[in-house]
């Protein structure tokens, strides 16, 4: 009893901070979210609405557009950065010259904030002036134009999310497998395993709860990008880059449309649970129940 | 009495007058300053040459004269319009000073942000400046005032959106005789769009030919940015007599042209095509360019002609650290359509965007009665020429004869004179209340009409239909 009083009691402050700065603004988007409400209208009061932005959201051709596009967009950088930060885990697991300096810099994309990263793109990207549109350019007559390609946009837009969160997954991957036990290994070598076999067997299996823990946090990230990609592209061309948190921040800031844009928040927050609980259902779940 | 004694008496009196009137000023703002010592006032504004200045140099000045403490944020466009709404619908008080972009006034004073700044100044006179009068302002200042006539901020920019062109190229006699022969025409800078296009084709092909970096015009064309919404509704339609965004507030706000609008007229489609043109032929990083990138690629010697906003003008003309092009500017009208000029000599319209704006004072600022007195310090007439000097902006009319002012104007090929004495043919942004709003709806359907998703002519239809719809839904359409 005494234990339990002191854990709630060092809890306390955490549990404080959760509900003045998570819970009460949740619940206040989604009081937001059931009326009419634009300062800039005729009448900028709140008006209840009961469940009509909730109705116009399915039918808003912009937002279902902007879904489809954040899906895809979550899907390849998230797929890339495990596949990349894996490898270059691997790679740092083993020794080589320059290693202490080459593991610095690659983790420096890490502390920058998203909205530098999206200037340090945009200068990279702008046409005759960028470095990367010169070199492809130059190298293999490509000519990049992100403002004119939604295509290259899209994709531009991806690479530099992998460039900036790549290292998050390396450094988680590398603690993981510096944390493997060597037995296993040595057992398996013995045995005259391969290293395909290896990784399929031995590797994958015991780093798969922090492959897993990447996963929930780069998804849950990649799904909230905003800064990066309104600093780079704007959320063009056109809205071949506007993804759900691009949309959300035009609809909430300069339209000021205040009701819609939190309907629209608590969407893509219960849409970004239900994905986090299909992929703990489908990759959790099963391995637990086995034991 | 000598002429030359005569004069030394005159130089005397007028030196003990000024210093006097100096000290007077001086003595006004430490006194006034005396009550507000340890508040610490706060401003945001877009981080342009004018608002440098006043964080540089006027806010340092007014600490030192009243012991107030200034701090001014200068952040992006978006940014300060987001801080400055936000903390003044929630009433927070952060900022005791914001920035109005003209455009915005009339939304912002729809919801009783400002403070009357007249009105406050008749009912406390002691906090009015001696050196601070409402009547020196240009007219530019009406912008800013009231249904009550009174001000509701402080005018510290004011420009006209001009058309900028390289003298170096137009008057090289190789290229005049180029041109002459590729056209047949005399090559000055063009009064009409079919001359304009003549003109950027030809710097299109010659910087093609030549293996040079140079293209015929800028364009400011971003494809996910509200720029290219602006330079089209603001910069391009007007010169094709399509004014006020093509609404007519007069007529139920109606846009299309079936209700009475001009949003998708005849002239409103060709004033599209023609810049989509014009954006084709202009340098590749055009798509990606707000305001900031149309000046400097100006600036880098990338294009023979442009339409570039007066904030720009002077570093582009004189500051040879950031510009390739300094010595090398002229100044001019915008092309035109037959009838526009008329129009705006008439008052019926307008050639262009006269842009700029105020220093406010939002209602819910903590230190009122401080902030005020900033306000006043940087309306001061003794504080413009300075300024103009550093960013070309003139908000007061003596500014226009000050002998520093004269001289930058000669550098900048007559843009002060330009600024005065055609600035009435230009205009500010349409007094709506809902710009940003209108904007934000329609302009997914614009940025699809760049990239080429839509044709111009049935991306006009909806953005006419969508402004309805828009102004039915926030009520200003019945």
């Amino acid at each position: 009893m005494h234990s339990n009083k002191l854990g709630w009691l060092l809890l306390a402050p955490t549990l404080l901070v959760l509900f003045f700065f998570g819970v009460l603004p949740f619940i206040y988007v989604v009081y937001v979210s059931f009326h009419q409400w634009n300062p800039f209208a005729v009448n900028p009061d709140m008006v209840f609405n009961w469940a009509e932005n909730y109705r116009r959201v399915v039918f808003d051709a912009q937002f279902l557009a902007s879904l489809g596009v954040t899906a895809a967009f979550v899907f390849f950088a998230v797929i890339s950065e495990l596949i990349l930060g894996y490898l270059l885990a691997q790679a740092f697991m083993k020794d080589f010259p320059g290693k202490a300096i080459f593991r610095t810099i690659h983790t420096l994309p890490l502390i920058m904030a998203p909205i530098i990263v999206g200037s340090i793109w945009k200068l990279m990207t702008t046409p005759s002036i960028g470095i990367i549109p010169n070199l492809l350019d130059s190298w293999f007559g490509y000519n990049l134009n992100i403002g004119q390609s939604a295509i290259a946009a899209f994709i531009t837009t991806v690479v530099m999310d992998i460039w900036h969160w790549t290292p998050l997954v390396t450094l988680t991957l590398i603690a993981a497998l510096v944390s493997l036990p060597p037995d296993p290994f040595e057992q398996a070598q013995i045995d005259g395993a391969g290293k395909r076999q290896i990784f399929w067997h031995i590797t994958l299996p015991m780093i798969r709860p922090a492959i897993l823990a990447t996963v929930f946090i780069r998804l849950m990230d990649a799904l909230r990008t905003v800064d990066e990609v309104l600093m780079l592209t704007g959320g063009g061309p056109g809205s071949a880059t506007r993804y759900v948190g691009v949309h959300i921040f035009k609809e909430v800031f300069p339209r000021t449309n205040y009701g819609y844009g939190s309907a629209i928040s608590v969407i893509v927050l219960y849409l970004t649970i239900v994905v986090c609980w299909l992929l703990y259902v489908f990759l959790i779940a099963p391995r637990n129940k086995k034991g | 009495m000598s002429f030359a004694f005569r004069l030394g008496v005159s130089t005397l009196a007028l030196s003990i007058a000024a210093g006097s009137a100096f000290a007077q000023d001086d003595d006004f703002w430490a006194k006034a300053g005396e009550k507000f010592q340890g508040v610490t006032l706060r401003g945001v504004t877009e981080a342009t040459p004018p608002s440098n200045y006043i964080s540089d140099v006027l806010a340092p000045e007014f600490e030192e004269k009243t012991g107030i403490r200034v701090e001014i944020e200068t952040t992006s466009w978006d940014q300060m319009y987001d801080k400055a709404i936000k903390d003044m619908e929630a009433g927070t008080g952060i900022y005791d000073m914001v920035y109005i972009e003209q455009d915005i006034v009339y939304a912002y004073l729809a919801r009783d942000f400002l403070v009357d700044v007249t009105q406050t100044l008749a009912d406390n006179p002691d906090l009015k400046a001696p050196g601070f009068d409402e009547a020196a302002f240009t007219t530019f200042a009406d912008y800013f005032r009231g249904e009550n006539g009174d001000l509701y901020g402080i005018p510290m920019e004011a420009f006209i959106k001009i058309y900028l062109y390289r003298t170096d190229l137009f008057n090289d006699p190789e290229v005049q005789a180029a041109y002459k022969e590729a056209t047949g025409n005399e090559l000055k800078p063009a009064t009409t769009h079919e001359e304009y296009t003549q003109i950027a084709e030809f710097f299109t092909k010659w910087g093609e030919d030549h293996d040079m970096d140079l293209w015929g015009t800028t364009a400011q064309a971003h494809t996910g940015h509200p720029a290219s919404w602006y330079e089209y509704v603001e910069t391009v339609a007007p010169t094709f007599g399509v004014y006020g965004w093509g609404i007519d507030p007069d007529n139920n706000y109606a846009a299309t042209v079936e209700n009475g609008g001009t949003m998708n007229s005849d002239e409103a489609k060709a004033a599209l095509k023609w810049w989509l043109h014009m954006r084709d032929i202009a340098p590749p990083e055009s798509v990606q360019s707000t305001w900031t990138e149309v000046a400097t690629t100006f600036a880098a010697g990338r294009a023979a002609q442009g339409l570039v906003y007066g904030e720009n003008a002077a570093w582009i003309a004189s500051d040879d650290s950031k510009s390739r092009v300094v010595g090398n500017v002229g100044v001019a009208l915008p092309p035109m359509e037959d009838g526009v000029m008329a129009d705006a000599e008439s008052g019926a319209g307008y050639i262009g965007y006269y842009d700029g704006g105020a220093f406010g004072l939002p209602v819910t600022s903590k230190n009122q009665d401080a902030a005020l007195l900033f306000l006043q310090y940087i309306g001061q007439e003794s504080v413009q020429p300075g300024w103009a000097v550093a960013a070309p902006r003139i908000t007061h009319t003596a500014t226009y004869d000050d002998a520093g002012v004269q001289e930058m104007n000669d550098e900048l090929g007559g843009y002060y004179d330009m600024l005065r004495e055609d600035g009435k043919l230009f205009a500010g942004a349409p007094p709506y209340p809902f710009h940003a709003q209108l904007r934000e709806a329609v302009a997914p359907i614009f940025y699809d009409i760049l990239t080429g998703n839509i044709d111009p002519d049935s991306g006009l239809d909806q953005m006419a239909e969508k402004t309805e719809q828009e102004l039915t839904d926030l009520g200003y359409r019945q």
